[in-house]
Parts: C-alpha cells; structure tokens; sequence
C-alpha cells in the first residue's frame, strides 16, 4: 500500500455465528494490504471486532426471527494512522451504556463480551440511526 | 473452522488440542469436549493452545466452564503454551491469574 492510502473492505454477512469465520478470513485479506500493521494492533483489533460481530449474533435478533432478513454490513479500513470498522444492522436496538461495560468476576462464564472490546481498542462507539444499529470501532495505529 | 485432538496421557490426563480459531462456533464444541472428559471420569484436563491462533469471550466462557466442572468433579483444568494473542485476552479480563499459562503440556500437572 502506498503511503496515506486506505484500503476498504464492504460486504455483507447473515447474522449467525458462522460470520464470525468470514468477517476474520475478510480481515486477514485487509491485513495483506500493509504489512507494517503491528501484531499488536492486529490482535486487539480483531479481538474487538469479533466481540461486537458476536454480541450483534447474539442479541440483535429475536430467536425466532426469519434468518433471511437479518443483515449485517461490515465495513473495515486499513489507513495509515487507524484502523476502522463500521458495522451496521436492522436488528432490534441494543440496550447497552459502553460507559458502564465492566469485566464480571473470574467465575462468570459470559459477559465478558463488550468489556474486551472496549479495552482492547481505543474507540467502540454505538448509535441507532432510522432503525439500524450502527457500531464503529478504532485502533490507533501504535508503533509496534 | 476449527479441530480438537483429544488424548489421555498414560497418567489419566485429557490433552485437549484445538486448532485455528477460538470463536463462537468453535466455544460450544469445546465446552462439550471439556463437559464430555469429565463426565466420562477425566477429571485433570490441559488445554493446549499452542494451535489456537484466536480465542473470544465465547471460549473464554467456556474454558471457565470446564474448570468449574472439572474442580467440581475433584480435577482441574489447566491450560498449555498459550499463543500471544490468546495471552492478550487472558490479560484485557483479568483471568490470567485464574488460568495461569504453563510452558508445556506435560508439566502443566506437576505445580
């Protein structure tokens, strides 16, 4: 990649947990864009991006809602500085404060979800925009 | 996609291996495998992690559920040569105290 270019990734997935492998094989793809990324910056931002696909799998949609009207759109940019990713759904409206995502204790066995997202990342933002939920999620880039 | 190998060492202990990634797919499957051992009277289990190359707070979720099961059972779950990135997540939830890396998997017992 040329310097001060970004490199863009859009698409679409169901909302099922089988996602989660192609919203990572898509972000490998982004990372073979720019080989200076750093590990580090790799890993929370994958970690963070996989935690918000999953929570969008696991609460974003009735049990019984019809699978094929559950859409997810992802899309992720690779700049120079950050990297990005904004996901957007038409699934019921997240009740969430991010301010108050906490870490449960060592014994818990879920919810641990969006507490690793907002750590590992410098930014994990939602809004409900005309009946969407929209998530949008920073790394800055560090050194190494 | 992700693979278990599962073995018992000669001294009773179930070698749980994944390989690839640790998601929410992969996290029901290793929470049965875990549940599985010890329900067929593997108590002492080691998950070694030398393969996996991503694991979330699905798996996470379920390795804390087999070490419940396990320490219920009388056993303990302990975890083997963790990778970087599975090291960070340990980290960011506070639950590398809880689930202390080894270095291998045949001295994971012997502390």
């Amino acid at each position: 990649m040329s310097e001060g270019r970004e490199a863009v990734d859009v698409f679409e997935a169901p909302v099922e947990p089988e996602s989660l492998d192609l919203v990572q094989d898509r972000l490998e793809t982004l990372w073979s864009h720019d080989e200076s990324v750093s590990a580090a910056d790799r890993i929370r931002f994958e970690m963070a991006l996989v935690e918000i696909v999953g929570n969008i799998v696991e609460h974003a949609f009735e049990l019984d809602a019809d699978a094929r009207g559950r859409l997810l759109t992802v899309a992720l940019t690779l700049g120079p500085d950050q990297i990005e990713a904004v996901l957007s759904d038409n699934g019921l409206p997240a009740a969430i404060d991010l301010e108050s995502a906490t870490m449960p204790g060592e014994e818990a066995t879920s919810g641990r979800g969006l507490a690793l997202a907002v750590a590992a990342v410098d930014e994990v933002g939602y809004e409900r925009v005309e009946g969407r939920n929209h998530w949008r999620l920073v790394c800055r880039r560090n050194a190494d | 996609m992700i693979e278990f190998d599962v073995r018992t060492t000669d001294d009773g202990i179930g070698v749980v291996a994944p390989r690839g990634r640790l998601n929410m797919v992969a996290a029901r499957q290793l929470r049965e495998t875990l549940t599985g051992l010890v329900e067929g009277g593997t108590r002492r289990i080691v998950v070694d992690l030398a393969g996996t190359t991503f694991l979330d707070s699905s798996a996470l979720g379920a390795l804390v559920a087999g070490l419940k099961t396990a320490r219920q059972a009388g056993g303990d779950l302990r975890i083997a040569r963790p990778t970087e990135s599975v090291m960070t997540v340990f980290r960011l939830t506070n639950m590398d105290k809880v689930l202390r890396a080894r270095d291998d998997v045949e001295s994971a017992f012997d502390v």
